[in-house]
């Protein structure tokens, strides 16, 4: 008898031991988010500004999304989703929690970013979604291999049979859908008009499938296909075209004559988060200029934090300028919010394109 | 008082004996059992509209109605019974050559050999064939340098750059029970085959490959379940013609969120491989319990 | 019969199923064979005995073809068979562990060789029961090998190879495993089937009880060499070395120095001045080291000293009885503390002996046997 008090005052002052240490670590933020928008020194300077920890977890949209839904939005707490893919999966999966407005120093945002995140992201009346990094999906193109790329479906080109590179993903379907003269934004509420065009985009990718070399999946794997020859255009993020522009001018970043896909992606807090106030202090610490300057720096893309430009370097500007030209910004397509259930006829499309010979 | 201390002792022995029995019984039931159960409740279920979900058919029957499904599962299953069958020719003469004719050291550094490339992740030795076999790797340049190409080779993402892969991610699981058995087999009953007139072709045909036939089984079925459950070689050597089964299941999983779906799929990859192990049993008159001990 | 085995000249080749000539076979610097000659007529049952690591083994395997010898020829029926496989030569081997085949039914096993041997499969169903009924296994091909005792696996084995009708029929000590009752059964039966199938058998074995009791020629085997050849009763009565005098049989062994020599009888004088007559069959200067080989069943016990003028008589104190049946013996204690063991005779007068009590054994010179010591009896032999 004698032992097994003893053994039970040892697991009570073991449990008590482990809460307390938990208390003591809250201070911690895990952060969901994509490779490059926490870079080293900026964590750094954050946990020696706040004494807050951050653990940090990279991911992609859907990775985002099936982590938090099979979790019921807990483990993290916060997360960086594209703000089109925030509403459909609150709706599906509810595993997000509204944004306090008040705790965010709107003043550091860009307000027309601020108004169509905050548009884009609302659900039964409440925002989720606060803008962080923007940026387009285009054409990465090897000027020497195959300079008259213009538009996405000029990757089906026969001159570039087995040398092109592309996701078996949704912006894909979009960016040929635009290319085909179609606008596939405006069918998002009509589902038959919405696989009319699938459909057609379907014929084109199968078509163009001889051409493909390599589905792409992780950007570091288009970028060596890039860098070795292998692949010499392909349809990828603004950001890919200008780091290998700054190693191989041959290599350059083309805004498609249909338009660059426009994405923001942005903050959101997970419904279960254990330390919502250092979410909140992180949001507002990288908004800051001069911190974001430096996200931008290491994620190649840009933010939403206004005046944040001027601390940006000169070569990343001149290559956005050469890029996009007034009218191809004017011309980027920004994807708004998908209407639940587009993904899974969008699936079927794939599979199928994936199935093809 | 007598009968007392006897029955504390088989008190403690029953205690003892499920203490002992309890890590297995947790393990069993908390990870391999209950997820089971869960993944064929979700599969059950289908999604009549947001956050609502109704019992439904639906996700077994897509499969068997979807050509696609159906046809990725076909290939899926006759890709990886051939490369098992490819794995065990290849392994079978190496196993022997292990077993039976190398002996002391020369022996356990052939076995090694053969566990080296285990000693790095699947990951790193996948990437290690993309570097060989890519249009600008390493035989595509020895092929340019000999001579023997005049351009380029593009020997990735095909069907064989696939098969290559598998078969190499294979082969200590086929030639560790192949050598173990061969191993077993007396040297003698071989020397007994040639002695009564048999030449190397019958003595292999009736007497090693009957004895390994335990060996080759449990092999094969290790091999075949392996590879058909196989994600990463066949996605990143396939490329954009890979195709793999548990590739749809991840799919499903991760960039469709329908989890209805692809539970469905890893219960019907459960029961039909399980389905085919069965039928490869029964073609070879071999009994589960034997080959597995 | 030892001239005849020995008769290897032309006219008698063709009695001669299996001959060897100078059969050598180092394994590095060690000769495990070391140019052994010999040749079995035709129906014999051809024994060679030897204690472990002699060589026979490997003079065995190099007969069924499994190892390649460094030099000499191996004749078959007269041809040599030295570039012939294994599965191309007409002799068959039982194994050691019989290595009967375990995935096969009996039936399977027996007909294995006939399948390799081109005999149509209508005529096997009648050759396996056959040669069944003859080994006494009748109705017994259905039966898989793990269902059979150790005595019907031996039958099963042989009957595998003698089916074939080989030329030879070699046997690998294949009554070591069995128990002893099953041992003394299978001798007899080993012999009554080699009669009755008629086949040369070649016979190798440690155990000179298995060698004595089924050959007809025994060949005594050390440090890759023949010591003698001859028949058991050659070997037992008139051994040839110091080693084959103490392999087969049991002896007493009794250390001293020749003091003189006439004809055969040799006078020989141990370490305390005892005076001991032997026969010696090879000239053995005086002074040289000598070792006497007495069986126990030539010495005579006696509680008084014997009348009879005795060639060798001692007076001895008793240690122990050994009873043991028919075997029982006795073991004795010289003067000189030589330990003896003597073959007790089974009647009455010898039933009251007891420890410690000291009686005569006496035994006569032609009765045993001496050869000089060398430090390597092996080399001084034939």
């Amino acid at each position: 008898m004698r032992s097994f008090r003893q053994f039970k005052y040892l697991t009570v002052a073991t449990a008590a031991a482990a809460a307390f240490s938990v208390s003591v670590q809250a201070e911690t933020l895990r952060l969901l988010t994509w490779g490059g928008y926490a870079p080293q020194d900026v964590v750094e300077q954050f946990e020696k500004e706040t004494g807050i920890e951050v653990k940090i977890t990279l991911s992609n949209n859907e990775d985002m999304i099936s982590k938090l839904r099979a979790t019921r939005g807990s483990g993290f707490d916060l997360a960086q989703p594209s703000q089109d893919r925030i509403v459909s999966a609150q709706a599906d999966f509810d595993i997000y929690k509204p944004m306090d407005m008040s705790k965010i120093e709107t003043a550091q945002i860009i307000p027309s970013m601020l108004a169509a995140t905050e548009k884009n992201t609302q659900f039964e009346g409440e925002v989720y979604g606060v803008p962080h990094v923007w940026g387009t999906s285009g054409l990465i193109v090897n000027r020497k291999a195959a300079g008259t790329i213009k538009d996405y479906t000029d990757l089906c080109d026969d001159s570039l049979s087995g040398s092109v590179s592309y996701r078996l993903k949704r912006p894909t379907l979009i960016g040929f859908a635009f290319a085909l003269g179609e606008d596939p934004f405006a069918a998002y509420g009509d589902t038959e008009k919405y696989q009319a065009i699938l459909d057609k985009v379907e014929k084109k990718l199968t078509e163009c499938k001889p051409n493909v070399k390599a589905y792409w999946s992780g950007g570091d794997a288009l970028l060596n296909l890039m860098r070795s020859g292998e692949v010499s255009a392909a349809m990828a993020w603004d950001a890919g075209g200008w780091k290998l522009n700054a190693e191989n001018p041959d290599i350059a970043f083309v805004a498609p004559s249909s338009g660059a896909l426009g994405w923001i992606d942005t903050f959101v807090l997970p419904r279960k988060t254990k330390a919502e106030e250092a979410a909140y202090k992180w949001i507002n610490f990288v908004m800051q200029p001069e911190v974001a300057a430096r996200i931008t720096e290491s994620a190649g893309n840009f933010t939403a934090a206004k005046g944040s430009d001027e601390f940006v370097n000169d070569t990343l500007k001149a290559q956005f300028k050469e890029s996009f030209p007034q009218a191809d910004l004017d011309n980027i397509n920004w994807y708004p919010p998908v209407p639940a259930g587009l993904e899974e006829m969008e699936g079927k499309v794939l599979d199928r394109v994936k199935a093809a010979n | 008082m007598s009968g007392e201390p006897g029955n504390v002792n088989r008190t403690q022995y029953r205690l003892g004996f499920w203490l002992l029995l309890a890590p297995i019984v947790l393990w069993l039931s908390l990870l391999i059992i209950l997820p089971h159960i869960d993944m064929v409740l979700v599969s059950l279920r289908e999604r009549i509209a947001s956050r609502q979900y109704g019992f439904s058919l639906s996700n077994y029957t897509a499969f068997f109605t979807e050509p696609l499904y159906w046809n990725t599962f076909v290939r899926t299953a006759v890709m990886s019974v051939i490369a098992t069958l490819l794995t065990l020719i290849i392994a079978f003469p190496v196993s022997f050559y292990i077993a039976k004719v190398l002996t002391g050291r020369p022996k356990i550094a052939l076995f090694i050999l053969c566990l080296i490339p285990f000693w790095v992740s699947e990951l790193v030795r996948t990437y290690g064939w993309m570097i060989l076999l890519r249009e600008t790797g390493l035989i595509s340049g020895a092929l340019q340098w000999f001579g023997l190409a005049d351009q380029p080779v593009e020997m990735l993402y095909n069907d064989v750059a696939i098969m290559v892969g598998l078969i190499y991610t294979s082969m200590l699981f086929m030639v560790v029970p192949l050598v173990t058995t061969l191993d077993s087999l007396d040297n003698s009953l071989i020397e007994a085959g040639y002695d009564l007139g048999g030449s190397s072709l019958h003595v292999m045909k009736s007497i090693v490959i009957p004895h390994a036939m335990p060996g080759i089984m449990s092999g094969c079925i290790v091999v075949f379940m392996l590879t058909l459950g196989n994600y990463l070689t066949p996605t990143l050597l396939g490329g954009k013609d890979s195709l793999w089964f548990t590739e749809q299941i991840y799919t499903q999983f991760i960039t469709r969120f329908n989890w209805e779906q692809g539970a469905a799929f890893g219960i019907l990859l459960l029961v039909l491989s399980s389905l085919i192990v069965w039928l490869g049993l029964k073609i070879t008159k071999q009994s589960f319990t034997r080959v597995m001990s | 019969m030892t001239d005849q085995a020995f008769a290897s000249g032309v006219d008698a080749e063709v009695q001669e199923d299996l001959a060897c000539a100078l059969l050598s076979k180092h394994f590095g610097e060690f000769a495990a064979v070391d140019g052994v000659s010999f040749s079995i007529p035709r129906g014999a049952f051809f024994s060679i005995l030897g204690p472990s690591g002699c060589g026979k083994t490997t003079l065995l395997r190099m007969l069924a073809g499994f190892q390649q010898p460094d030099s000499g020829d191996i004749l078959i029926k007269g041809s040599s068979v030295l570039h012939t496989p294994p599965n191309k030569r007409p002799v068959n081997m039982v194994f050691q562990h019989l290595a009967l085949f375990p995935t096969m039914s009996v039936a399977q096993n027996i007909a294995y060789g006939l399948k390799r041997k081109g005999v149509p499969k209508r005529e096997h169903a009648s050759l396996i029961d056959e040669v069944l009924a003859k080994v006494q296994l009748p109705g017994y091909g259905d039966k898989r090998i793990d269902q059979l005792s150790g005595g019907q696996k031996q039958r099963v084995a042989i009957a595998r190879c003698l089916v074939l009708n080989p030329a030879v029929l070699l046997l690998d000590e294949p009554l070591g495993a069995l128990d002893l009752k099953l041992r003394e059964q299978m001798k007899i039966e080993l012999k009554r089937l080699q009669r009755e199938f008629n086949t040369t058998f070649v016979y190798i074995t440690h155990d000179q009880s298995e060698a004595m009791v089924m050959s007809d020629q025994v060949a005594v085997m050390n440090k890759g060499r023949f010591e003698q050849v001859g028949t058991p009763q050659e070997l037992y009565y008139q051994p040839k070395t110091a080693f084959v005098a103490s392999f087969v049989g049991d002896s007493n062994q009794y250390a001293g120095t020749v003091q003189a020599q006439s004809g055969q009888v040799v006078t020989i004088v141990t370490e305390h001045g005892v005076r001991l007559l032997s026969y010696g069959s090879q000239p053995m200067p005086s002074g040289s080291p000598v070792t006497l080989f007495i069986r126990p069943e030539v010495m005579q016990i006696s509680t008084s000293q014997p009348v009879t003028e005795q060639d060798n008589c001692l007076k001895v104190t008793i240690l122990r009885m050994l009873f043991d049946g028919a075997h029982s013996q006795v073991q004795v204690e010289t003067a000189e503390r030589v330990v003896l063991t003597v073959a007790l005779p089974q009647t009455a007068d010898f039933q009251a002996l007891e420890a410690g009590r000291s009686v005569y054994v006496s035994w006569q010179a032609s009765q045993c046997l001496c050869f000089p010591v060398s430090p390597e009896p092996a080399e001084a032999a034939q």
